[in-house]
C-alpha cells in the first residue's frame, strides 16, 4: 500500500513540484541564515583563528576576546614561573587610528607580538617575511585591510578606483611612521577595521600614552600537560583568568575564550534575534506553502481514501500512506534545500563575503525541522481523512 | 435451521436510520427489511431520496442503523465496532460506485491491486491476481495506463475488477450504469450478472435506470425508507414503468 502511497504522490507532477518547492524554499532559508549567523558570529572569535595559541591568559574580568582589560608586564613573569609552562608571551590588541599618506584617517586593529617568539604570527603570509618585522617602524597588513587602506586613483578607462597598499607603502600611527613589510592573509573580524601586525614593543611605541599594554598573554604548555591542565595551574597559581583556544562553540566542557566570545554577543546583541526572525520565518513559509499544499493534495484524493476507507483500510494503514507520503516530500525537499545552500555557500565562500558556516548541526536541525513540518502536515491530513465517514462514498 | 437459512446472503430487519437533529430530523429509513438470496442479482429501486443508498450503506457496513437487525452471509454487522466493521467490508465487500472512483494518479493495475494491498497480500501477487481479472473483465494490455485515458464502460470495468479481486462474496453496485450509454451499461449488467451466478455469492444493485431492470433476478421496490414490494419477474416491473 505505500508503494500506492507514493505513486499517488508522484502521480500529480505540479502538486508535487509546489510541495516540494515549499519544502526546499523553508530547509534552504533555515539551513542558509543559520549558516549566514553562524558565520557572522564566527567572526567574533576571529582572533582565536588568527592568533593561533594554545592558552590565552587574561585579566579575571574579561569576558570575551574583543574587551581586552589590560594585564601588568609583570604578570607575564608570574605566569612564566607557573609550573608546566613552556614559555609565555605577551600580545598586544587595540584599536588605533592610521593617518594614511592622502590625509585620511583609518581604524585599524592594531596586533602587537612577540618579537622573539613570533606566537600570534598571521599564518600565511603572501608577501614579506615575519622576520622583517625586526626593522625599524615596520608592520604587516592583511591583504583585506590592504585593500580597505588602498588610496582612490583614477583607472586608465577614467573611473574612480582603489590601489591597495602594498610592500613599501607607508602610513603613520600617532605621527609614528609604518612601513609596510608584508602582506599577510588572515580571516576577517566582526569587529575592528584592518590587521596590522607589528611587535610587541613597537605597538607601545604606537599607541604613546598607554600606561599599560599587555592585553593578553600567550601561552604554550610543556609537553604532556594539556591546555585544559594548565589552565587550572594558571587561575590557581596567578588569579589571572585562562581560557584554551578551543573554537568548537559546542564543547561546554571547555573553557574557551571563543565560545564565551560567541555566547557574550549572542546575549549582548540583536544578530541572534534578527537570524532567529529569518530561520523562523522559514519554518513558517516552510509550514504554511507545504502544509497548504499537502492539505489540499489530501483535500483532492480525498473522495479516493474514502473509498479505501469503505473498502475495508483502518485509519492506522491510511495515517502511515500520509506519513509516507509527507516525509517522502519531507526528504526530498530538505535534499533540495540543503544542496541550494551548500551552493550558494560554496559560492559566497569563494567571494568571501557574507561568511558562511554550515556545521552539520544545522543540517540535522534543519532535516529534523522539514521533517517537523511533514509529520504537522501528515497529521492534518490525517485529521481530514479521519473525519470524512464512509459512507460518503456512494454520494456523489 | 431452515433450508431456506442457506439460501439467504443479506438479511436487513427493522432498520431506522434518521439523518441531522431532533428539530430537524429526516426519517431515510424506517422499518425497513430486506433479504437477498445466494446467487442472485437483486435489484433495488424507487423515487429518488427514498432511501436506497442509505439502506445500501447499512449492508455495506459503512452505516450503523438505529434500531433494527443486518445480516451478512451469516455475519451479524448490528453491534459491530469501527474496527470489526472495517475488517468485515475488507474480506466480505466489492464496491462499484456510480462515479468509478479510480484514483486517477494510479494505474490502472494499481488500483485494482487496492483491496489485496489492503488485505496485506505482498505486492507480486496481488499484481498477478489483478492482471488475471483485468484480463476478464476484457481490459488485457490497457493495465499499465491511467484509468482517465479509457472510456466510461473501459473505466467502470476498471472498478468491477476491483470490486472483485479479493473474491468478496457480496458486490454492491450503487447506481453503476448512470454514467454509461445504454450499450456500454448493458454490457456492464452482464458482466456483474454473470458474476452472481454462484452460491458464494450475491449482487446488490441500485439502480433508476430502467433498461437495466431485465437484468435482475428480482427487484426490491422501495418508497419512503421502506420497502414496498418485492417483484420475482423483472419483465412485469419493467411493463409498469415503461
Ligand atoms: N448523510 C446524510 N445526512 C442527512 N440526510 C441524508 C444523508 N444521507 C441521506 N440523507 C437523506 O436521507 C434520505 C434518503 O437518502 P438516500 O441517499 O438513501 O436516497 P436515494 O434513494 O439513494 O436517492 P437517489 O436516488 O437520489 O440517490 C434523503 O432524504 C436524503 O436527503
Ligand atoms: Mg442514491
Amino acid at each position: 500500500m505505500y508503494r500506492l502511497a507514493l505513486n499517488m504522490l508522484f502521480g500529480d507532477r505540479a502538486k508535487l513540484a509546489m510541495l516540494l518547492c515549499g519544502l526546499a524554499f523553508s530547509a534552504l532559508l533555515m539551513a542558509q541564515q543559520s549558516s549566514v549567523f553562524f558565520g557572522i558570529m564566527s567572526w567574533t572569535y576571529t582572533p582565536m583563528v588568527n592568533i593561533r595559541a594554545q592558552v590565552w591568559v587574561s585579566d579575571p574580568m574579561v569576558e570575551q576576546v574583543n574587551d581586552a582589560k589590560p594585564l601588568r608586564d609583570t604578570d607575564l613573569g608570574r605566569v612564566r614561573s607557573v609550573d608546566g609552562v613552556a614559555w609565555a608571551a605577551p600580545l598586544h590588541t587595540s584599536f588605533v587610528q592610521a593617518r594614511m599618506q592622502d590625509g585620511n584617517f583609518k581604524l585599524i586593529t592594531l596586533v602587537g607580538i612577540d618579537a622573539d617568539t613570533f606566537a600570534g604570527a598571521p599564518a600565511i603570509l603572501t608577501q614579506g617575511r615575519i622576520e622583517d618585522l625586526r626593522l625599524p617602524d615596520t608592520v604587516i597588513v592583511d591583504e583585506w585591510g590592504a585593500a580597505l587602506m588602498g588610496r582612490m586613483t583614477v583607472g586608465p578607462d577614467g573611473k574612480p578606483r582603489s590601489m591597495p597598499l602594498k610592500v613599501g607603502d607607508t602610513f603613520e600611527v600617532n605621527d609614528i611612521q609604518a612601513r609596510i613589510v608584508g602582506i599577510c592573509k588572515v580571516r576577517r573580524a566582526f569587529t575592528g577595521g584592518p590587521f596590522v601586525y607589528t611587535t610587541y614593543d613597537r605597538a607601545k611605541g604606537y599607541t604613546l600614552g598607554a600606561r599599560r599594554t599587555l592585553s593578553f598573554m600567550l601561552v604554550e604548555p610543556q609537553k604532556g600537560v594539556t591546555p585544559a591542565e594548565l589552565c587550572d595551574r594558571i587561575e590557581r597559581g596567578t588569579g589571572l583568568k585562562a581560557w584554551t583556544s578551543d573554537t568548537v562553540i559546542w564543547n561546554w566542557g571547555e573553557r574557551s575564550l571563543a565560545r564565551n566570545t560567541f555566547w557574550w554577543f549572542w546575549t549582548n546583541t540583536g544578530i541572534p534575534f534578527s537570524f532567529g526572525t529569518a530561520v523562523l520565518l522559514g519554518l513558517f513559509v516552510g509550514i504554511a506553502i507545504s502544509g497548504q499544499t499537502f492539505y489540499s493534495f489530501v483535500l483532492e484524493n480525498l473522495k479516493y481514501f474514502a473509498a479505501i476507507k469503505a473498502m475495508g483500510a483502518g485509519m492506522g494503514v491510511i495515517a502511515r500512506m500520509l506519513f509516507v507520503q509527507a516525509f517522502t516530500a519531507g526528504l526530498i525537499g530538505f535534499g533540495l534545500g540543503a544542496g541550494m545552500a551548500q551552493g550558494i555557500g560554496r559560492a559566497m565562500i569563494e567571494k568571501g563575503m557574507p561568511p558562511f558556516v554550515m556545521y552539520p548541526q544545522i543540517l540535522w536541525a534543519t532535516f529534523v525541522l522539514v521533517l517537523g513540518i511533514s509529520f504537522v502536515s501528515a497529521i492534518i491530513g490525517i485529521i481530514k481523512v479521519s473525519r470524512v465517514d464512509a459512507a460518503s462514498v456512494f454520494r456523489g | 435451521m431452515s433450508p431456506l437459512a442457506h439460501t439467504i446472503a443479506v438479511r436487513a430487519s427493522g432498520v431506522d436510520i434518521f439523518f441531522g437533529t431532533l428539530e430537524n430530523q429526516v426519517v431515510a429509513l424506517q422499518q425497513a427489511d430486506f433479504e437477498a438470496r445466494r446467487g442472485e442479482l437483486i435489484m433495488l429501486v424507487g423515487p429518488s431520496g427514498c432511501g436506497k443508498t442509505t439502506l445500501l450503506s447499512v449492508i455495506a457496513g459503512t452505516l450503523t442503523p438505529q434500531a433494527g437487525t443486518v445480516e451478512v452471509f451469516g455475519q451479524r454487522l448490528d453491534g459491530l465496532g469501527q474496527e470489526e466493521l472495517t475488517a468485515f467490508r475488507r474480506k466480505h465487500l466489492g464496491f462499484v460506485f456510480q462515479s468509478f472512483n479510480l484514483i486517477p494518479t494510479l494505474s490502472v493495475i494499481e488500483n485494482v491491486m487496492v483491496p489485496l494491498l489492503i488485505q496485506g497480500r505482498p505486492y507480486d501477487e496481488a499484481h498477478a491476481r489483478s492482471l488475471a481479472i483485468i484480463d476478464k473483465v476484457g481490459l488485457k494490455g490497457r493495465e499499465d495506463g491511467r484509468p482517465n485515458a479509457l472510456s466510461g464502460g473501459q473505466q467502470q470495468r476498471v472498478a468491477i475488477a476491483r470490486a472483485l479481486v479479493h473474491e468478496p462474496p457480496l458486490l454492491i453496485c450503487d447506481e453503476p450504469t448512470s454514467a454509461l450509454d445504454k450499450d456500454t451499461g448493458g454490457h456492464i449488467m452482464e458482466l456483474v450478472r454473470d458474476l452472481s451466478r454462484s452460491p458464494e455469492r450475491c449482487v446488490v444493485v441500485v439502480s433508476h435506470d430502467h433498461r437495466i431492470f431485465r437484468f435482475a433476478d428480482r427487484i426490491a421496490e422501495m418508497e419512503d425508507g421502506r420497502i414496498s414490494r418485492v417483484v420475482d419477474d423483472p419483465k412485469l416491473l419493467d411493463a409498469t414503468h415503461l
